[in-house]
């Protein structure tokens, strides 16, 4: 959709190894990853846990540095200018924040960071408190919120200084679904308001619900990457038969039919073509079955995911 | 001009948070409460049982007496909260990963660090107040008179603090614990009150024309000249014989500074120079 705007993070041959323990053991993070997220999208970034998603965020920040390759944030090389710090908003993973601090006054010290001073530091607060929702505690100390407004209050010092990027590191990991639907609704308006959002997670249906692209990373190599449309399509299609007779699931298997469900006389088989298509429809009449519909299936990003890492295991296999 | 103040302004909110973050630490208050209720006890209660017992002025002996409990326990007691600080700050923030979303702001490395460092010396210099600061008013009360070179003595420890500081930091700032700069700052501090000796470890060496005695008497020579000398620091003696009003002879108050200065901007530059690639 947005392959026409130049990426607002761009990385190029982006690798890292750690070097680990005193015998020189070598941890291969990420490998050449050539990644980009564009203006105004939601880019989830996926793969399960040691896949490379957190050091991929910590180059981005300069907390860490590549062993190789190079990063490019809006438009420069020199992620640590005040520039390009000044406009991301950062999120860590998990992440603590000085629990002897108010509410307010934890947003008051990283605003101060930013340069923000006096009332329009105040404004700021109001308003990222607002945005998440906190209004009504930034008066209590930390220490007694719980992990959904610590997280909240983790959100809002990430847009303290309305920043156009937002790189959030499994912002909903651990928090019950209805905080999960908040933050992602917060997520979404963000989004609406013209901010770019690297999200990275592990919770699929999450990110399917809300990213405009995905990437999924595997053992550092990132596998795919594009538009959920560009690589959810799948030209499979459910097709209903009733009047489903005891043993007829057996009989349409052995003919080659792939029957998906069966509820009371009811059959769902799955084809993948069109000639596989007719070719069902004619064994299922021959079989005395009643048509009822065919509808077309999206692949989900589930699948899509299993599929990659599959994929990837099995090349590593060979 | 402007450039200059956007630079120290973010270092100074950080240490204002440094120095708020380690008022909250159970051992750094610990040791303070303990520094001054002895400074209390050995100071007013003594008093007390002077007039109850001998129903006298206190004598010469006691006013020593005091004077050596109250400096020593301003000495160590700093110490330990000095090299407490001096070598968790960063470790602890880099454990808790506040480290993560501070750096993540406009806040260079060099700024970082010099909040931390100067969060540091807040809390040093507010400790070295509490606890000079009681002693003073105690001895004021005894003797009526203003006790001008104690107020000398706690300049002077502030700067022997600032060095064994500044070195611990520079340590903690390669460390991934605390525990490892704490023994560290302590070994620093133990070696540069001790480094007289290695003057007479040299002076003495060379005698017997064995090559290793020649080699410890170098080594000697080097050690002296590197490691900061602490006891020139020290008006312990002077505290104790003099006149509370004296003052302070035979030291070189500027020149003291500035040696202190000296250590403690290579410590700094030695902590960044560590820190500048650390991956966190
Ligand atoms: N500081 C480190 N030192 C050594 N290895 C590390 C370090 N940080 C991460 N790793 C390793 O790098 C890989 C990727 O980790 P990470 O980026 O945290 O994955 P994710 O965030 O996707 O769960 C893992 O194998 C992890 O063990
Ligand atoms: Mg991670």
């Amino acid at each position: 959709m947005s392959n026409n705007h130049n990426p607002v993070i761009k990385t190029l041959n982006l690798t890292k190894v750690y070097d680990t323990g005193f015998r020189g053991e070598q941890v291969s993070a990420l490998k050449n990853l050539n990644l980009e997220v564009y203006p105004s999208e939601i880019f989830g970034y996926l793969g399960p846990n040691g896949s490379g998603k957190t050091t991929t965020i910590k180059l981005l920040l300069g907390l860490i540095f590549p062993t190789s390759g190079s990063i490019e944030i809006m438009g420069t090389k020199d992620i640590y200018s005040a520039y390009v710090k000044k406009n991301i908003g950062y999120l860590p993973e998990g992440s603590y924040y000085p629990d002897f601090l108010k509410g307010e006054e934890i947003l008051r010290f990283y605003g101060q960071l930013y340069g923000l001073t006096g009332k329009e530091l105040g404004k700021r607060i109001d308003e990222v408190l607002e945005l998440v929702g906190m209004t009504h505690a930034r008066r209590r100390l930390l220490k007694g919120y719980s992990k959904g407004m610590r997280q909240r209050i983790g959100l809002a010092q990430a847009l303290i200084s309305d920043p156009q990027i937002l790189i959030l590191d499994e912002p909903t990991t651990g928090l019950d679904p209805i905080a999960r639907k908040e933050i992602r609704d917060i997520l979404s308006h963000l989004r609406d308001k013209g901010k770019t959002l690297l999200i990275s997670s592990h919770e699929l249906l999450e990110v399917e619900m809300i990213s405009n692209r995905v990437g999924i990373l595997y053992e550092g190599i990132l596998r795919v990457a594009g538009t959920l449309d560009e690589l959810l399509t799948s030209k499979d299609r459910i097709i209903e038969f009733a009047n489903a007779k005891n043993g007829v699931v057996q009989e349409i298997e052995n003919k080659g039919g792939e029957v998906v469900d069966q509820v009371k006389d009811r059959v769902y088989l799955k084809v993948k073509n069109d000639e596989e298509l007719y070719k069902v429809i004619e064994l299922c009449k021959n079989l005395g079955l009643q048509l009822i519909k065919i509808t077309p299936r999206r692949e989900t990003l589930e699948e899509l995911f299993v599929n990659v890492i599959d994929l990837a295991k099995k090349e590593r296999s060979l | 001009m402007q450039n200059l103040l956007d630079t120290v302004k973010g270092p100074w909110f950080i240490a204002v948070y440094t120095w708020r973050e380690g008022l909250r630490r159970k051992t750094l208050v610990g040791f303070l409460v303990l520094s001054l209720l002895v400074i209390f006890g050995a100071t007013f209660m003594t008093s007390f049982i002077n007039q109850a017992t001998v129903g006298d002025v206190t004598t010469d002996m006691d006013l020593k007496l005091i004077k050596d409990i109250c400096v020593t326990t301003i000495s160590i007691f700093g110490i330990l909260i000095t090299i407490f600080i001096s070598a968790s700050v960063v470790p602890t923030e880099i454990e808790n990963r506040v480290i993560y979303t501070v750096l993540s702001k406009p806040v260079r490395r060099f700024q970082y660090l010099f909040g931390k460092f100067l969060g540091v010396q807040l809390i040093i210099i507010m400790n070295l107040c509490l606890m000079g600061g009681l002693f003073f008013i105690a001895l004021y009360i005894k003797q009526q008179i203003l006790p001008t070179l104690l107020l000398w003595s706690v300049f002077l420890t502030y700067f022997e603090f600032l060095i064994v500081s500044a070195l611990t930091f520079a340590i903690a700032c390669a460390s991934s614990s605390s525990v490892l700069p704490t023994i560290a700052g302590l070994f620093i501090y133990i070696t540069g009150s001790l480094t007289e000796y290695l003057k007479d470890v040299y002076n003495r060496s060379g005698q017997s024309g064995e090559w290793f005695d020649t080699l410890i008497g170098y080594i000697a020579y080097i050690l002296w000249n590197i490691l900061p000398n602490l006891q020139r620091f020290s008006l312990k003696t002077q505290i104790i014989n003099s006149q509370p009003n004296d003052p302070p002879t035979d030291v070189l108050i500027p020149q003291l500074v500035i040696y202190g200065l000296i250590y403690a901007v290579c410590g700094y530059i030695l902590a960044y120079w560590i820190f500048r690639k650390r991956e966190v």
